[in-house]
């Protein structure tokens, strides 16, 4: 009676055709994915937690009740709100500069019989491994009066270089040449094939494009650090989460905000997940929205047809 | 070069013209495109390169950089005598050579196990997870390096994770952040856990195009699956391998800036100072040697430039598409 329920046991994994090796490999993919998944929900939970839960540590695998008091702390400092702002619109505007004048170039260069274009494709490539460097940068900014100066999170990335050459790949490889020969016996001259053939052809590439630039310019904090410095009233979300990270004024600010707003003084590590689950946030609503154009984007760039 | 008189020559010149103006008509379009991007490539990034010059110059702000006097290679001199250039450098190589090696490895290998995994919803849930980490930016990672390396402080605060572990099981904590000799292992460990995953979709990209044939007929003969991943997958992937490898080797130079900007502190430059953080330090993060800074970069993009055409040479031989 006992042993009954072994054997079925056994042919049922046989019928899924698992062994060992399957287990073994099983196991080794689920930790990696866990690894990489696990610090941020430690950050979501933990900052989340009640306070008194918070302190005792632990691995932070569920909630234990929600308090959303370190997110109101941290929203009622104006730095938050500003750099929040100034994210946003620098993301607005630096993605959609970007997009427009990065596509429609690739576009133009993914045409080399035409005369010129393969100049012009040399040398944008040849910036991707030799420009200037930081100093050269820095003085041509202060020329151009860029230096202290919003527009310098904006323009300079205008040419986006990677995304150059894998939507000249794209368009040199996708739209069919004799769609286009088509569409030129029938009396459609090169505009008309650019607004009504190629683009609505290439909507999807073009959005996914957009939101991995306005991932990059979320994320960025460069320009600002190197060109602005120290006007806080233009510093980017990032910026304020580098700070949170190392810079102990911003935190004690916070802090003591949070104590005259009638909190306990808050634990330096729970704001500094909170200020991390805020900046991860954008980021993890339009994953959903790229994550189908992983693939096409990566081997675009690389494989030839 | 010179204009015959002869009608033949005006008429063969006017044709020229003609074909130029029929070629503008046509294709005037295509430029009008260009044109914005060429712009902002002219002035943002050849710009820069007027500003080289001060490599060999002696900059005095009240001069300008082109009235500032000439002082031949006295940088690059200054640079060979300086020792936190070489520990920068030495820096830049290990860290660099680290994260191409244990990176690649670790990739192909998670490649190799996620196209092993038969069950499809755990397959595409774990890549899922294993993707993100790659759109998140280096702030946000070394906010997770601290969150979880975290050393317990005298304010009554338990540490992070990773010390909580170490102290459930009565170890000592270590403080991870402080220790020079811990830092490169942060660092590979780090950027493993945020770039293998996306790394593995042009390997599971490249199996995906592996004929099941292949497979069919070593079941038939009798192979098990560890046998065919060993003879069948990674001979299919080789070139792939090749391939991404001689990419990354182009990245031996490369600035690393980020990563190493956000994860160092002042207890680490011995191990963890790198070349493209130091020109940093010693010009706008607080130093005044911009000519040093600049002569640096310069000897570290021709030395870049140098690697990548050597590699795009052979990545050209393989025929595959380079990126020229």
């Amino acid at each position: 009676m006992k042993k009954k329920p072994a054997p079925l046991r056994r042919s049922m994994f046989m019928r899924l055709g698992f062994n060992f090796y399957d287990v073994a490999v099983t196991i080794f993919c689920v930790a990696f994915g866990l690894l990489c998944f696990y610090p941020l929900w430690y950050c979501l939970v933990a900052s989340v937690m009640p306070y008194e839960e918070y302190v005792k540590g632990g691995l932070m695998l569920w909630f234990k009740g929600i308090d959303l008091q370190y997110y109101i702390q941290i929203f009622s400092t104006k730095v938050y709100t500003n750099s929040l702002l100034v994210s946003a619109v620098k993301t607005v505007l630096a993605t959609a500069l970007s997009v427009l004048v990065t596509s429609a170039m690739a576009y133009a260069v993914s045409k080399v019989h035409i005369r010129g274009m393969k100049l012009i494709n040399a040398l944008v490539v040849f910036n991707l491994f030799f420009a200037g460097g930081l100093i050269p940068q820095y003085m041509l900014y202060k020329s151009l009066h860029l230096t202290g100066n919003f527009w310098v999170m904006v323009l300079p990335g205008t040419l986006n270089i990677s995304y150059f050459i894998i939507m000249r790949n794209y368009f040199s490889f996708s739209v069919s040449r004799e769609l286009e020969d088509a569409a030129m016996i029938d009396g459609c001259n090169e505009v008309g094939i650019f607004f009504r053939i190629v683009m609505p052809l290439s909507r999807g590439m073009i959005a996914a494009v957009t939101l991995f630039i306005a991932v990059i310019n979320w994320n960025d904090y460069y320009n600002y650090m190197m060109f602005i410095g120290n006007k806080t009233k233009l510093q980017p979300f990032a910026w304020v989460l580098h700070r949170m990270l190392t810079d102990k004024s911003l935190m004690n600010q916070v802090r003591n905000g949070a104590a005259s707003l009638g909190f306990t003084l808050p634990p330096p590590m729970a704001l500094r997940m909170a200020t991390i689950i805020c900046a991860t946030l954008p980021i993890v609503i339009i994953y959903p929205f790229i994550q189908p154009y992983f693939t096409k984007g990566m081997t675009l760039g690389a494989v030839k047809e | 070069m010179h204009n015959p008189p002869d009608a033949s020559g005006v008429r063969s010149q006017r044709t020229w013209l003609q074909k130029l103006l029929a070629f503008l008509k046509r294709y005037w379009f295509l430029y009008l495109l260009v044109l914005p991007g060429f712009v902002f490539m002219i002035v943002f990034n050849y710009g820069p390169m007027y500003g080289i010059q001060l490599a060999f110059k002696d900059y005095h702000a009240n001069l300008g950089i082109w009235g500032s006097p000439w002082v031949g290679l006295e940088h690059f001199r200054e640079m060979i005598a300086d020792a936190n250039f070489w520990r920068a450098a030495k820096n830049t190589l290990i860290i660099n050579g680290y994260n191409i090696v244990f990176k690649t490895t670790f990739t192909i290998f998670l490649a190799l196990m996620l196209n092993e995994l038969r069950l499809k919803k755990v397959k595409s849930c774990v890549q899922t997870a294993a993707y993100l980490p790659y759109f998140l930016s280096w702030v946000i990672f070394a906010g997770l390096v601290q969150v979880f390396l975290e050393y317990p402080s005298s304010s009554g605060s338990s540490g992070g994770v990773i010390n909580q572990v170490i102290t459930f099981f009565g170890g000592e904590p270590i403080n991870f952040l402080t220790r020079p000799d811990l830092f490169r292992a942060i660092v590979v460990i780090s950027n493993i856990i945020k770039n293998a995953g996306y790394g593995t979709i042009v390997y599971l990209a490249s199996m995906s195009t592996i004929n099941p044939a292949l497979y069919e007929a070593a079941k038939m003969d009798g192979s098990n699956r560890l046998q065919m991943m060993l003879h069948i997958t990674i001979p299919a992937i080789l070139p792939t391998i090749v391939i991404l490898l001689i990419l990354d080797l182009s990245s031996l130079f490369s600035a690393n800036f980020d990563q190493i900007y956000n994860l160092y502190n002042n207890y680490v430059l011995s191990t963890g100072d790198v070349l493209s953080t130091y020109i940093y330090r010693i010009s706008l993060g607080g130093g005044t040697s911009f000519e040093l800074s600049t002569a640096i970069n310069l000897v570290l993009q021709v030395l870049g430039l140098i690697v990548v055409l050597i590699t795009n040479k052979f990545v050209s031989k393989l025929d595959i598409m380079g990126i020229f």
